[in-house]
C-alpha cells in the first residue's frame, strides 16, 4: 500500500520507501566515484561561458566548502532520508544565482551532465540487475528534474517577478516628470502605456506642478504613448479638465497618425483639446496662448483654438 | 454662515471660507448678482480656496453665478482650487463648463486685467 501512494512533493515526505531505498544505493554509487562525477560535472560548467564567468568570480576555497556542504547535505538526503536541508539550500542557492543573472538553462546543463555521468556509473555497478537499475535511475530522475529543477524554478520565478515589481515601482516614479520649460508654462512628456493607476499618478503630478511653477499653460506631450484606447483617451480628458480648473490651459502634442485614427474610429469626443502635431509647435502654440492670457494678442487668430472658457 | 462680498474697484471678491450649506450657497449666488447690479461691477472673483471638497451642487451654483453675472454684463472667474479637490471633481464629472478659472486671487485679478487690456485695445 504505502509503496505506491501518490507522492507529494510539497510536503515533507517526498519519496516513497521504495525509491528512498533506490536512493540510498544510488548515494553508494555516488560517492565511490563522487570524484570523477564532480570532474565531468564542472567540466560541463565550464563550458557554459554564464556558469564559467560566475564560478570566476568565486574564490576556490569558497567553492570547495560549498562543495563539502553539498556532499554531506546530499548524504544525509539520499541515505537517511534527511530532506529539509538540502531543500531550503536548493531554494536558497537558487535565488542567489537568480539574482546574479544566472539563465535557467545552466541549471539545466549541469543537472543533465551529472545524470548522464551517474547513469553511467550506475548501468556499471547494476550491470546484471536490471529491475533495480530501473527503479534507482526513476529515482534519481525524480530527484534532479521534478525536486531539484523544480524547485531551482520556482525560486527562479519568484527572483524574476520581485525584479519585476521593482522596475514597474521604478519606471513609474521616473517616467512621470513635469518640466518646467518657462515662466508660466509646463511640459509633461509622457513616455510608456497609460494604466489607471498611472494616469492617476500624473494627474496628481501634473496639477501639484501647475500650482507650484504657477504655471498657466501645460504642454502633455504623447510622443512616448505606444497606444490609446478610450480609457487613456478618458483619462487624458480628465487630466486637461483637472488642470483647467486650476486655471492652467493643456496643449496635448504628439498624438501619432495611428493614435488619431484609433481615436477617431472608437468614436472619442477630444473636441475640447487643444492639439498640435508635434512638441515644437506645441510649444509654441503655448507660447501664444501665455501671450494671449496676458493681453497682448488681440485679433488675427482663430478663436475656435481657444480653450472654452477663453472664448 | 454668510459669505462675504468685498469690493475692489470694478471687481467684486466672494470668499468661500469653510463648507457652506445649499441654502448659504443660494444666498451667495443672489447677494453676488445683487451687488453686481448695484456696484455696476465688470467682474467678480469667487475665491473657493477654503473649501477641501466641491460637490456637485456647489459646481452647479459656481456654474449658475457665472451665467448670471455674465447676463447683467460682468465676467466670472473661480479661484484657488485645490489640486486633490480639482482630481475629485474631474473624477465625479464636474468639468465647470464655461467658467474661467485662475489659480489663486492675483492669477484671477491678472486674467481680468489681461481681458480688459484686449477690449480696450481692439475696441
Amino acid at each position: 500500500m504505502t509503496e505506491n501512494r501518490q507522492v507529494d512533493l510539497s510536503g515533507p515526505q517526498l519519496f516513497t520507501r521504495q525509491e528512498q531505498e533506490a536512493l540510498g544505493l544510488l548515494w553508494e554509487v555516488y560517492e565511490r566515484h563522487y570524484d570523477e562525477i564532480m570532474a565531468v560535472t564542472m567540466a560541463a560548467a565550464n563550458s557554459d561561458p554564464a556558469l564559467k564567468q560566475i564560478m570566476s568570480q568565486m574564490r576556490p576555497d569558497q567553492m570547495e566548502a560549498d562543495q563539502l556542504k553539498s556532499r554531506r547535505q546530499t548524504e544525509s538526503a539520499m541515505r537517511d532520508g534527511k530532506w529539509q536541508p538540502i531543500l531550503d539550500d536548493i531554494r536558497e542557492q537558487g535565488g542567489h544565482y537568480a539574482q546574479m543573472g544566472l539563465p535557467f538553462q545552466s541549471w539545466f546543463l549541469i543537472v543533465t551532465a551529472a545524470q548522464k555521468i551517474i547513469i553511467e556509473k550506475l548501468f556499471e555497478a547494476y550491470a546484471g540487475d536490471a529491475a533495480r537499475l530501473q527503479v534507482i535511475v526513476l529515482a534519481l530522475n525524480k530527484w534532479f528534474f521534478d525536486v531539484t529543477l523544480a524547485r531551482i524554478g520556482e525560486t527562479y520565478l519568484a527572483t524574476r517577478e520581485h525584479v519585476i515589481r521593482q522596475q514597474q515601482e521604478a519606471i513609474k516614479e521616473l517616467s512621470t516628470p513635469v518640466l518646467p520649460l518657462r515662466a508660466g508654462l509646463l511640459l509633461l512628456p509622457v513616455i510608456g502605456v497609460i494604466d489607471s493607476q498611472r494616469a492617476r499618478q500624473l494627474t496628481e503630478q501634473l496639477l501639484d506642478g501647475i500650482r507650484t511653477h504657477r504655471a498657466k499653460v501645460v504642454v502633455i506631450d504623447l510622443t512616448g504613448v505606444p497606444a490609446v484606447d478610450s480609457a487613456v483617451a478618458n483619462h487624458l480628458l480628465q487630466t486637461v479638465r483637472a488642470a483647467k480648473l486650476l486655471g492652467a490651459s493643456a496643449v496635448v502634442t504628439g498624438i501619432s497618425t495611428e493614435n488619431a485614427q484609433t481615436l477617431t474610429r472608437i468614436g472619442v469626443d477630444l473636441s475640447g483639446l487643444v492639439t498640435t502635431s508635434d512638441l515644437q509647435s506645441g510649444v509654441d502654440e503655448a507660447e501664444w496662448l501665455l501671450e494671449f492670457f496676458r493681453g497682448r494678442h488681440q485679433t488675427g487668430r482663430d478663436e475656435r483654438q481657444l480653450p472654452v472658457a477663453e472664448r | 454662515m454668510t459669505v462675504p462680498i468685498l469690493k475692489q474697484g470694478d471687481y467684486l471678491i466672494g470668499s468661500i471660507q469653510s463648507a457652506l450649506t445649499d441654502t448659504d450657497l443660494i444666498e451667495f449666488r443672489s447677494a453676488l448678482a445683487d451687488q453686481v447690479g448695484k456696484n455696476r461691477s465688470r467682474a467678480v472673483i469667487i475665491d473657493v480656496s477654503g473649501l477641501d471638497i466641491i460637490d456637485s451642487f456647489t459646481a452647479r451654483t459656481l456654474q449658475d453665478i457665472t451665467n448670471t453675472v455674465k447676463l447683467k454684463g460682468a465676467r466670472a472667474v473661480v479661484v484657488g482650487i485645490q489640486p486633490q479637490v480639482a482630481f475629485a471633481m474631474v473624477q465625479l464629472g464636474l468639468y465647470l463648463d464655461g467658467v474661467a478659472t485662475a489659480l489663486d486671487l492675483d492669477e484671477g485679478l491678472a486674467l481680468l486685467s489681461a481681458g480688459a487690456a484686449r477690449r480696450t485695445s481692439s475696441g
